[in-house]
């Protein structure tokens, strides 16, 4: 260990970069707990899936990225983003109590699967001037169990 | 400076760079042209010369224009955006140069894979123009011509961002030229289309005109023409006169992506349509130990959880998402291997440090300037102090915590992050994935903050060893916590000063020692004061910690010790800071000028409330001169920071606006760590971990910021992102003591008053 106190303005860089070099690049120990789409989260690739309730399930999963902001408790109050039980078939800027954007209150969409599809895809593309900042879904297949299990939610 | 002895050294050639520029065009697909200048550069980064420019022998500053067949003009530029906006000022500088409207410019940032001009294309560039002048310049233009025209790649990453530097180097020196030698070719170019002399063309607005025939087209009709045309060796350089938007406050071009969110951050980074997975990590938490066991029996069990790593200097989890794989790494257990620095506690570094400074004593050391008799002129001296000063390491804690998305797919590697030299990333990665770093594919996305911590390549190594380990697309986000303890840490330093006073109160000696070697080199130095004996040296001592640059690097440092101790040898001479700075300042009108505007904007010397003092401080960074007088609040027995007046001069603002929000940021950031922050060791270890024993500045705690600025070099410009840094912790270390006789010589301030 021999670090003295030479402090250039890249040499942090330099030297970091070659400390790479002389350390093992490999894992030393490497533990599998499952293969991503495996077990737990058995989210389907998209159009595979032909059971409804498993599908609902993955994505009730995958919906826990959503929950931070959305609850889907029955009268739930709604967070930072609104309140979905029940969504799928409203009309988009419906739910009371909740302080939609102008753009989505006035988007004229109603939430059926392929609405919700596109709008979770990206959401600013679909309604500009969305308040729906965060929690795009880039993955069809998560995309749709995730709008199979908001559909799964009714009385 | 060691080998100046016994001579006062010339004022500070900080940064000098070479002015030969070298110009080359082209046409793309479509008819755009595109205009390059390379530059050599001078010393300030000839120690990247082996990572950036491939072992070639040169490191080149280059700069581009392209010229769109909309008529909208491109600055591309080899800088990173962390906030400060120098991208776009540069832009700024290309467009006026070029005659070109604010509203028709655009700012991208040079990619570090060099794929966006073609091989075809650079070869295009290659003409009789671009040979060199005389035979002797063949063997440093040869490797530029090279390294220019083909391999564009490499090139493209003679990339950093740091120093303060981008303005007054890759503006002033590139995109200025780059921007005048277009504006001549597409002049000359119109001229022989329209049969006039080229004296007759006037340029507007990205417009030129030949008014005696009333012709008129848009640059972008004349672009490929442009091309065919011979490259001006050196193209005519606007004067100070006829600026049109250098000099003023034109909107940043980046304001509105950060105002609507779409501004990708390298957290935001990512391949498209590919599900990433997520990466947390914990390094060994004591330099140079390794993972000896791990213990993961719980995370094995916990949600979302997919594999769990030991890298050797590392641990990681790879999850579903973030938050499921922070909170199973957190319930590893590990050891570590021993080192020597097990034991270590900061109290006993220091310890070390005061050993260091002892065996150097009055003139041991490295010796940084000395000139005159330092001993000598302070055996005699009528009155004399000996001082010590102290501060601690300090972590970056940029907003954005540290991260990279990394993707290795078929022999090749995709990275995403932020970085201050992208070229060093790309190096880690290629490492960490055990492939070319051709093959890796560098993102440039935004950085939620530098400072100098994104400069390293271990997180990008980190990402990519995952990424190749696991074979997902890997997002890796650190912890606040592993961000303050995994840090590369501005160093920790004592500084030793002893000085002496004539009968007139007239500094005769001045002898500094101190433990950290400066970077830039003149960070210790006072040759801007009048003083006749100078000794400045430092003894070498060892590091517990990474080390890194922190903004300002060792002028955060010395800022802090100098402009206390000339305080304090105000205070023994009996004389008012601000006079006794002037006295000083008589060989060097420039930083008076400043002084005084600084003291003029405070109403220094007029009454202040009860309890309330003024501190002063100068300090000469970047080729800057910056002073400021902070006004504290003592009335509550705990320092309030009531208000800050900052005067600069940085030769030339190039664009007002941003360099007062420069100053302002820096001040910020400077005081933050001057009142609150350190980074100590227990058993080796950081003892920090997030912002509540790290703390930034609040809203409620800032002081007002009063910032005025002075051209005072229009044609030597000094650095905008740093300058603004160094004076706020002496100035109000120097208020404290006006306000209560009490001498702050340790940070952070806080400390002093629990």
């Amino acid at each position: 260990m021999k670090n003295t106190a030479k402090i250039l303005l890249v040499s942090a860089a330099a030297l970091s970069l070659a400390a790479c070099s002389s350390e093992p690049q490999e894992p030393v120990e490497q533990i599998i707990v499952r293969e991503a789409g495996a077990a737990e989260l058995a989210v389907t690739a998209a159009g595979a899936s032909t059971d409804l309730a498993g599908l609902a399930a993955s994505g009730k999963a995958a919906f826990a990225a959503c929950a931070a902001c959305h609850s889907v408790q029955p009268d739930g109050a709604s967070g930072v983003g609104p309140n979905l039980y029940g969504v799928v078939g409203r009309a988009a800027g419906a739910l009371g109590g909740y302080a939609y954007s102008d753009a989505l209150a006035n988007s004229g969409l109603t939430w059926d699967e392929a609405a919700l599809d596109g709008y979770i895809a990206n959401p600013s593309a679909a309604v500009p001037g969305t308040n729906m900042v965060a929690g795009a879904q880039a993955d069809a297949g998560r995309r749709e169990a995730i709008i199979a299990y908001l559909a799964s939610l009714t009385e | 400076m060691s080998e100046v002895k016994n001579a006062k050294p010339p004022r500070s050639k900080a940064a000098k760079w070479s002015r030969r520029g070298f110009i080359g065009a082209g046409v793309l697909a479509g008819g755009a042209l595109l205009v390059g200048v390379a530059v050599r550069t001078g010393n300030p980064i000839g120690k990247l010369k082996p990572i950036v420019a491939g072992g070639d022998g040169e490191a080149l500053i280059n700069s581009w224009v392209k010229i769109g067949a909309d008529n909208l003009i491109t600055a591309i530029v080899p800088h990173c955006e962390m906030g400060q906006g120098a991208n776009s000022t540069i832009a700024q500088m290309l467009a006026d140069e070029m005659d070109v409207n604010w509203e028709n410019v655009r700012v991208m940032e040079a990619p570090a894979d060099g794929n966006y001009v073609s091989q075809h294309t650079v070869r295009a560039f290659i003409g009789p123009g671009t040979l060199p002048d005389r035979p002797n310049q063949v063997g440093f233009m040869e490797p530029t011509y090279d390294g220019l025209f083909t391999q564009v790649a490499k090139l493209a990453g003679a990339y950093v961002t740091g120093g303060s530097s981008s303005v007054r180097t890759t503006g002033q020196n590139g995109m200025r030229i780059a921007g005048a030698a277009a504006r001549e070719m597409l002049v000359a170019a119109a001229a022989a289309e329209w049969g006039v002399p080229t004296s007759e063309i006037t340029t507007e607005n990205a417009v030129l005109t030949h008014a005696k025939s009333g012709k008129s087209e848009t640059y972008a009709n004349f672009a490929a023409a442009a091309a065919e045309q011979d490259l001006p060796r050196a193209p005519r350089i606007k004067t100070i006169d006829e600026y049109k938007l250098m000099g003023t406050s034109a909107p940043r071009k980046d304001i509105p992506s950060k105002v609507d969110g779409t501004a990708i951050f390298g957290i935001d980074g990512g391949p498209e349509g590919q599900e990433m997975k997520y990466a947390a990590v914990k390094a060994a938490p004591v330099m140079g130990a390794r993972v000896e066991s791990m213990d993961a029996s719980t995370a094995k069990t916990m949600g979302g959880v997919l594999q769990i790593l030991n890298m050797g200097d590392f641990v990681a989890v790879v999850a579903d998402s973030y938050w499921q794989a922070q909170q199973a790494l957190n319930t590893i257990q590990t050891t570590y291997t021993k080192t020597e620095l097990d034991s270590l506690d900061s109290d006993q570094m220091f310890a070390g440090f005061s050993k260091a400074l002892d065996e150097a004593g009055a003139s041991g050391g490295s010796s940084k300037a000395d000139y005159g008799d330092a001993a000598g002129a302070f055996t005699t001296a009528a009155n004399k102090i000996e001082v010590e000063y102290k501060v601690p390491f300090l972590a970056h804690a940029t907003m954005e915590p540290m991260n990279c998305t990394a993707w290795v797919h078929d022999g090749k590697c995709d990275i995403w992050t932020g970085s201050q030299m992208p070229l060093v990333a790309r190096g880690g990665a290629a490492e960490g994935a055990g492939i070319d770093a051709d093959d890796v594919t560098m993102h440039s996305v935004l950085l939620g903050g530098g400072f100098g911590r994104r400069l390293t390549a271990e997180y990008s190594n980190q990402a990519a060893r995952l990424a190749k380990a696991t074979g997902y697309p890997i997002k890796m986000i650190w912890s606040r916590e592993e961000d303050t303890a995994q840090d590369f840490y501005r160093p920790a330093d004592i500084s030793r000063f002893s000085g002496g006073l004539d009968e007139n109160g007239k500094v005769v000696s001045w002898n500094n020692v101190h433990c950290t070697e400066d970077e830039p080199g003149d960070a210790a130095l006072v040759e801007f004061y009048d003083i006749p004996n100078v000794s400045v040296r430092n003894a070498e001592v060892e590091m517990p910690l990474r080390l890194g640059a922190w903004r300002s690097v060792a002028h955060s440092q010395h800022g802090f010790f100098v402009e206390s101790f000339v305080d304090e040898l105000a205070n023994e001479a009996g004389q008012d800071p601000l006079e006794f700075r002037r006295s000083l300042l008589v060989n060097s009108p420039r930083h008076l000028a400043v002084l005084d505007a600084a003291a003029k904007m405070s109403n220094w010397g007029s009454e202040l409330p009860e309890g309330h003092g003024r501190g002063i401080a100068l300090v000469r960074s970047f080729n800057s001169i910056v002073a400021e007088v902070a006004e504290v609040d003592m009335t509550s027995g705990k320092p309030r920071i009531a208000k800050v007046f900052c005067c600069i001069d940085a030769g030339f603002a190039m664009n007002p606006d941003g360099l007062i929000a420069q100053m302002e940021s820096g001040i910020i950031y400077g005081l933050a760590a001057a009142m609150y922050d350190e980074i100590t060791l227990k058993d080796g270890r950081v003892e920090q971990s997030n912002f509540h024993d790290y703390q930034m500045m609040r809203m409620d705690d800032a002081p007002e910021i009063a910032v005025q600025i002075i051209n005072g070099a229009p044609d030597n410009l000094g650095g905008g992102g740093e300058p603004g840094l160094p004076p706020a912790a002496p100035a109000l270390a120097n208020a404290i003591f006006a306000a209560t006789g009490q001498r702050i010589r340790e940070l952070p301030i806080a400390k002093h008053f629990t």
